[in-house]
This record gives structure tokens, sequence and C-alpha cells, in this order.
């Protein structure tokens, strides 16, 4: 038997520092890795995780902030089940870039993806951004909102546990055992269909 | 396994239920990270797929597919590079069948992020950047071939795999410092590094591009080196391409080069550095596309090279015309002309002329514009119309001179503009010189000796050339030398021209108009009353300087000695301004300056003529009234060059053929016909251009069925008759003229040359 029921793949979105890699190690590693360097292109992750008895496996995607690296990870935001947003609640400037990343996203990413705003890093003392601003912010743009620390792991599984949950409502909403792909959110052709994995032969 | 393996060829419906349980044992060893059991398990996997044949093959191949993603997704490095390597040796199987439902983009997307792999471990990370080149590979080994399978070439895989492989290639080169002249080499002989691995990848990728996926590869690669702003410096960019121009199937080469000058118009607005840059890498790969590209893409290349000229010209603010600009812009324009020519060169000599032509009907013709900016078009146009030229090698001058081509030139060199006509001299240089003279005629002098050039006889068609075109190119010239606003560069420039077509053109058939083109200058030199007191002195400097060469060039001894005297005298009067070097002469002298005797004087001259076997015995009065007539003539197109209208008419009128046929038993039955006008007395001569004159008005002004009818009449073909009958009655007297050709050789060269001529 296939030891998951659900496959969502997952990228992670932001500004070069904010975090995303230490995010993700939290999540899939549990760990909080001191003088993370800046990632390379992509990196990517694999957590399988349970969620009403049910498994579910999440492709984690790990892009770099780096400008350089823009072309090849906007190559990976059209396969994505959802987006999540990160900025440094302690910088300004992370904040700001937000509207740009949208754009971009909108830009390269499927219409339908779940977008999830975090602000990251709220274990620092010296927040710049407070966190009804990055709620509104989140609400216009009808976005998900979230704070977390990687390092205190603070909301950290609770984030993926939710974007899980959410695609698995959407993915069952929709009809996941219907056999038509095309009623399935995702972009079928480009991304591998999540019947691809669902099934129990 | 050796029994597995059996049982499964002999029991191939069981194949798919090995693989399901093969599935299952190695997912579950690999979450309780019993490793060697996973490699046990792939192992069997592997032969199982290599023993096994094709139509039981595709179900299996699901489930070990989805072992292979498995090992993929674990974060063990050692699983990873294991999974990569059994794909590869997967990719290399051939599959018969069609597989509709396999998908790869999982492989795609994780193979590449494996290529960005920044393990701490330099030699996991190495490791793991190789096993996901490799990765790569296979995949497009496995996908390119199949239609059905998911396309390779959309641009969701592409801007993964690109990208992927370009950043191995450049990271990997500035790690490990290996200069890279295998850039060119088509092997790559080490393939233990990431770096020569991605190339070849890169290689194959586009050598099994097809027209259509071309772009899809190259946009990748722009974008890549955009991001990375690796455009300055461009060693890597340059590098990228020429990989890319060797390996792509050379019919698309053109695609290249198109794309990647579509990319310079979308940059039209970065900062001329990059462009600089791009439209340099141009330039080096442009020449390996050239030997491909074939009828309107050349053109197409050139016109938007061109486009792309002229956009940064006119881009320059208005507000600093005149002032120097900045320096990348130039930089720029170089860059591209430099690519202008660098295309040119590998293209075939007729394409060439093609080029050239093309480039000529883009330069703007105005005579008078006052808009700075066409003027700097105009500038560049011939600046990259020169590079092509120097391109190209004349064998012949016909060939290379097609008519409108000449006329556009010599209209060009008549421009008010001393930088355009100094271009225009230069391109006239570099398509004349076909015995690399030109350089060493670059400055006017007197001290010069047959053994400084290389000399070849005067061709048989050249001569027909310079007798057809001597009047237009002569105008043109002298008429440009009366410019006021000439610097002693464009005078050295003419020297050249005139030293050059002296050199490669003229023959003692040909020499007598030359010389007359010479006296009318000295007589510019004396008569004008516009030009400095210091440009008629560079004249009178380039007037002696060329007689001095013609006299050499064709062996005339007493022309030489006579002109020789003149220097003589020139220096023995303290008179040195009349002689080269032009430049020297800073101060400017009074003009009255001009003691007896050191002036090129007419009856000496004929004399010297005369003396050198040129029997001119009646010459004298021909000589000045041709040259004033002809003068007058250039003098009329002068007036009429600011006006214009006038001056196309007697261009057009020139260039009709029913003038040529007037011509022809004058001028272009060349030897036979010039010992005729030689002979031939002031008077008639006279009568001549009368005639020619009213002839010329009549085909201006009356209609074409009577040309036609005029034209048809047969009062032409008889006089032309008695002419050359006459003519070679006073060839069999006049004998001794011919000392080279004999007195029955002109009559085969009539004979050929008649029909010809009169069939226009």
């Amino acid at each position: 038997m296939e030891d998951y029921k659900f496959l969502f793949k997952v990228v992670l979105v932001g500004n070069a520092g904010v975090g995303k890699t230490c995010l993700v190690r939290r999540f899939t590693q549990g760990m909080f890795p001191p003088g993370q360097g800046a990632t390379i292109g992509v990196d990517f992750m694999i957590k399988t995780i349970e969620i009403d008895n049910e498994k579910v496996k999440l492709q984690i995607w790990d892009t770099a902030g780096q400008e350089r690296f823009r072309s090849i990870t906007q190559s990976y935001y059209r396969s994505a089940h959802a987006l999540i947003l990160i900025y440094d609640i302690t910088s300004q400037p992370t904040f700001d870039c937000l509207n740009d990343w949208l754009r971009e996203i909108d830009e390269y990413a499927n219409n339908r993806v779940l977008r999830v705003l975090v602000g990251n890093k709220i274990d620092k003392e010296d927040r710049e951004i407070p966190s009804h601003v990055g709620q509104d912010f989140a609400q216009r743009h009808d976005m998900r909102y979230l704070e977390t620390s990687a390092k205190q792991a603070d909301n950290v599984e609770k984030l993926f546990v939710q974007i899980a949950s959410e695609l698995m409502e959407q993915a069952k909403s929709k009809g996941i055992s219907s056999d038509s792909p095309q009623s399935l959110p995702f972009n079928t052709r480009t991304s591998k269909s999540i019947n691809d994995y669902c099934c129990n032969r | 396994m050796e029994k597995l393996t059996f049982y499964a060829l002999s029991s191939p419906e069981k194949l798919d239920r090995i693989g399901e349980y093969l599935f299952q044992k190695a997912s579950r060893d690999i979450s309780r990270k019993r490793n060697e059991f996973v490699m046990i398990a792939m192992e069997a996997m592997d032969q199982l797929l290599v023993a096994c044949h094709a139509q039981t093959l595709n179900l299996f191949v699901e489930s070990y597919l989805r072992i292979v993603q498995k090992l993929l997704e674990s974060s063990e490095p050692s699983l990873q590079i294991l999974a990569t390597q059994s794909f590869v040796r997967f990719s290399n199987i051939e599959e018969d069948t069609p597989s509709y439902h396999r998908r790869y983009d999982f492989f795609v997307s994780k193979f590449s992020s494996m290529c960005h792999n920044n393990n701490p471990n330099l030699v996991t990370m190495e490791m793991i950047r190789m096993a996901g080149i490799k990765g790569i590979q296979g995949v497009i080994r496995k996908t390119v071939s199949d239609d059905l399978v998911e396309n390779i070439w959309e641009p969701v895989h592409m801007d993964k795999i690109v990208p992927s492989l370009l950043f191995n290639m450049h990271t990997m080169k500035s790690k490990t410092d290996i200069v890279v002249e295998s850039g060119i080499s088509e092997e790559v002989n080490d393939k233990t590094d990431s770096f020569s691995l991605a190339e070849s990848c890169l290689r194959e990728l586009i050598g099994r591009a097809s027209f259509g996926h071309v772009k899809s590869v190259i946009r990748p690669v722009l974008k890549h080196l955009d991001a990375h702003h690796m455009w300055v410096p461009n060693v890597f960019a340059t590098q990228c391409f020429r990989i890319l121009m060797f390996s792509i199937q050379s019919q698309y080469s053109y695609a290249v080069v198109e794309t990647l000058m579509t990319h310079l118009d979308e940059n039209s607005n970065a900062s001329p550095k990059i462009r600089t840059s791009i439209a340099d890498v141009l330039s080096k790969i442009i020449a390996i596309a050239a030997n491909e590209s074939v009828g309107p893409t050349v053109l197409e290349i050139i016109n938007s090279l061109l486009t792309n000229l002229r956009t940064s010209v006119t881009r320059r603010p208005p507000s600093n015309i005149g002032l120097s600009e900045s320096d990348g812009e130039n930089e720029y324009r170089e860059a591209l002309i430099h690519a202008l020519g660098e295309f040119a060169a590998h293209l075939p000599d007729y394409q060439k002329i093609e080029i050239m032509m093309f480039i000529m009907s883009k330069v703007p013709q105005f005579k008078s514009s006052n808009n700075p900016n066409d003027l700097h078009v105009q500038r560049m146009c011939l600046k990259s119309l020169l590079m092509v030229s120097t391109k190209y090698s004349s064998v012949q001058m016909n060939a290379t001179f097609p008519q409108s081509f000449l006329d556009l030139l010599l209209k060009t060199l008549t421009a008010s503009e001393d930088e355009i006509r100094f271009i225009v001299l230069r391109i006239l240089h570099t398509l004349l010189d076909r015995h690399n003279n030109a350089s060493k005629l670059s400055k006017a002098t007197v001290n010069i000796s047959k053994s400084d050039i290389n000399l070849e006889k005067c061709s048989r068609s050249d001569t027909i050339f310079i007798r057809k075109h001597a009047q237009d190119i002569y105008v043109s010239i002298y008429e440009s030398l009366e410019m006021t606003n000439n610097t002693v560069d464009n005078i050295e420039a003419v020297y050249t021209t005139l030293a050059l077509i002296c050199i490669e053109l003229l023959s003692e058939e040909t020499v007598l108009d030359f010389i007359r083109l010479i006296l009318s200058i000295q007589e510019l030199a004396i008569t004008n009353a516009v030009l400095s007191t210091q440009q008629k002195f560079q004249l009178h400097g380039l007037v002696i300087s060329i007689i001095l060469l013609v006299a050499i060039v064709t062996d005339l001894h007493p022309l030489k000695d006579y002109v020789e005297k003149v220097i003589e005298q020139r220096k023995l009067l303290n008179a040195t301004h009349l002689l080269p070097e032009l430049s020297v002469h800073n101060e400017v002298k009074s003009a009255s300056l001009l003691p007896a005797g050191v002036l090129i004087e007419e009856p000496e001259l004929t004399e010297a003529l005369k003396a050198s076997g040129i029997d001119i015995t009646t010459e004298t009065g021909p000589v000045l009234a041709h040259r004033r007539s002809w003068v007058e003539n250039t003098n009329m197109s002068m007036k009429g060059s600011f006006t214009d209208l006038s001056n196309l008419d007697l261009d057009s009128v020139n260039s009709t053929p029913a003038m040529q046929r007037r011509f022809s038993p004058n001028e272009d039955l060349s030897f036979e016909a010039m010992k005729r006008s030689l002979l031939d007395n002031p008077a008639v001569r006279v009568e001549q251009n009368t005639r020619q004159t009213q002839l010329c008005d009549m085909f201006r002004n009356t209609s074409f069925q009577d040309l036609v009818a005029i034209s048809t009449a047969s009062k032409d073909e008889e006089s032309l008759h008695s002419k050359i009958t006459d003519v070679f009655n006073k060839v069999d007297v006049s004998n001794k003229l011919s000392a080279v050709e004999t007195s029955q050789q002109p009559k085969p060269i009539y004979e050929t040359l008649f029909p010809e001529l009169f069939a226009f």
C-alpha cells in the first residue's frame, strides 16, 4: 500500500534571510540550524504528516531568496499547491517587498494556489512590523496569516498542518474520488495530479 | 538474483507484481533507514529492467520509477545518488512502447534542485550536483525521443533544467579555475567535473532541439544571464553561446542569433555596458552562424543590426549633441559594427556585395540636413559599410562596384560633411586595394620608387571598368576636393584613393584621363577663390606626388624626369610648401608664393608624354579643351548639387544606356578609339563635343518613341563603321604605338565587344 493518501507541493518564497530554510528544517528535521548559509537555487524536503487519520505527504520546495536565482525559483511556482510567503517581522524591507512577491506569484503560479503569509522570527525583540499590519495585509490579499518562530518552533507545526488540512479539504470537496482529473483544484497539465497518488490498489 | 531474473523472464505477466512487491519492500526499508536492503532491492530492479523486454516492462517501470522517486525524496545523499545512477541506467534503455501516463516533472524538479545542492561537505555536494546533472541528462534522453511523453521543451521544464546546468557551469568554473578552452573543443574528454558534465549535457540538449524548441532553450539562458548579471563581463556568456552555437544543429544556428538579437532589442533601455556586452557576444558567435544563413535571413540580421545602430544614435538626448557623449554608447556602437563586420566576413563574396549595397541603400541620402542625428546615422552606416568592405577582397572591379552601388557611393563622396567624405574615401581604399598598397600610400610623398609598390598589369575588364566609370569617379573626387572644409586627412585620403586607382586600374590607354584630372586639380588649386591657402598648398602637394606616382607606375620615364625636375625646382625655389608632407605646412604662406617653374606646365607635360611614347602631337589643344569642358561639367553639377535636381538629372543621363551607346564608339572601344581621339584634330573633337551635348539634350527632351526611332536608325551604325575603318587605317599607319599589341589584336576584341555594347 502507498504510505500516504495525499501529496501536496508547498513552495516557500520570500526575501533572502527571512528564514525560509530554517522554517523548513524545523518542520522536517526538528532542528534549528544556526548560521544557515544562503540557499542556492532550490532545496527539497519531504515530510509526511497525519491529519484525521490520513497520511499526507508534503513536498516542500525551499527556494533561494536571492535575486539572481529568481529565474529558476519562478519555475517552481507553477506546480505548487500552496505558497508560503515569508517576511521577517524585524525588517521593514522584507515586508515592503511583499507586493513584488505577490506580483510574481500572480504571474507565475497557478491562480488557485493556496497562499499563506508568514511573519517569521517572532522570538526576536526588535519587532518592526506589528502583527496587525501583517494581518491586514494578508486580509487585503486574501491570504492566511500566521506568525512563527523557527528558532523556538512556535507555530511551525501548526503552519504546515493548517496548510495540509486546508488542501485536503479542497481536494475532497472537489471530489477526490471522481475519475476526472479536471475537477481537481490543481493544474493537472503541469503538475502531478493528486490522483496519481491517492490510489489504494 | 539469477533465479529471480529467470522467473521474471519465463513468466512476464508476473513482472508487475514483482515490481509492486519490490517497491513496497524498498519503501519500507527506506523509512527504516536500512540502506543496504534498499540497495539490494534497487539492484534487483535494475537487473530486471535490463533483462526483461519491452512490452511487459511498462507496468514494472511504474513501480520502478516510484522507487526512484522514493529514494530521491529521502534526505540521504547516498540514496539520492543511488537513485540517480539507477535512473541513468534506466534512461539508456530504449523502450518501444509508448507510455502515455508517465510523468517526469518531479524528476526534473528534483534533479534541478540537486544541481543546486549546497551540502556543507564539498565532496558530497559535488557528487550530488553531478548526480543531478546526470539525472537531467537521463530525463532528457528519455523524453526527447518520445513525443508521447511529457514535452520536455515546455518552459516549465526548461526554466529549471537550463539554469541548473548553467549554474553548475559557472560556479564550478570559478571554483576550480579551469581555464577552459575546452569550451571550443567538440569533445569533452574529462567527464569527472560537473562543469564539463553540465556542458556536455547542455550540448546534448541543444543538439536535440528542433527548430521550434531552440528558442525555449535560449530564453532561459538569457534569463539566467540577466539574473546573474553575467553580461558584464561577458566571458561566460560568450562561452555559453559558443557552446550553443557549436552544438546546435547547424541549420538552426541563425535562430540563436535571432533570439539574441531580440534580446538586445528588449534590453534597449539597459545600460550601455550591458548592451555592449551583448553586442560583443553577438559579434563572437555571429560568424558561426554566417556559414549557414542564406538569403533573406542575412539581410534580416543586417537590417536589425542597423536598426539597433540607428536607435542607439537617435537615443542621444538632443541636449548634448555635438558634445562628447557617454563612452558606453559609443562602445556599444563599435561593438555592433564589429558584429556586422564579423558576420560579413564569413559570408561568400557575392553576398558581401549584396550587403554593401543593402547598407548603402540604408544610408540616408540628403545633401544639407541640419539634423545632427541624421548625420550621425549616416556616419554610423558608412562606418559599418567600411567594416564590411574591409572584409571583402575585390577581384574584379566591375563586380565590386555595381552601377547603383558606385553611384550612391560617389554621391555620398560629395556630402558636405568632411568626416563622411573621409569615410567614403576609406571605403574606396579598401575596395580598390587589391595588392595591399594602401598603407604605403597613406601619406602623399615624392619619395617613392617602383619597388615599394605591388604592381600587377591591369586586366582587360578593369580597363573597361575604368573607361566606363572614370568620368563619374573623377568628377566626384574633384568635387570633393572643392569642399572648403577639407582637412589634411581628407586630402591625404584623396591621395590614397587616386594612388590606388592609379595602381589598380590605370593602363596606357587610360592614363590620359587621369592626368587630365590631375591637371584640373592643379588648376583648382590655382584659380579657386574659396579654398584656403593652406588647402591649396595641400592640393599642390597632392598633385605633384600623384603625378609622380603615375609616371612611376606606368613607366613613363620622360614624364617622370619632368616631374622630378619640377620637384627639384620647387625645392630650389624654396617652395617646399608645394610638396608633401601635406600636414607639415602649418604656417600659412602667401598665396602668391608660386614662383615660376614650380607648376606642372602643360606644354612640358605634353612633351614629356610624347616622349614617353604616347603620341599627342596635336593633343595640346584637346587636352585643354576637353579638360575645360570637363571642369565646366563638374561646376555645373556642383551648382546642381545644392539644388539636387539638375544633378540628379545629369547623373541619370550619364548612366542611361543611350549615352553609353553614344559613347561606345568613342570611349569604350578603348584602344583604337583612344588612339583615334588622340589623332583627331581639335576641331573634330569640339564638334563631337557639341554633338554629344546636342544628343544628350535630345535624349533628355524627346519622347521615348522618338528615341527608339533615332537609336534604331542606321545612321549611327554607319558612322560607326566608317569610323572604325578610319581607325583601322590609322592603326596601320601609326603602328609603332602598339608596341605591345599587334594591329590584329584590336579586331577580335572589337568584334566580341561590339554586339554586346550594341545590344543594350
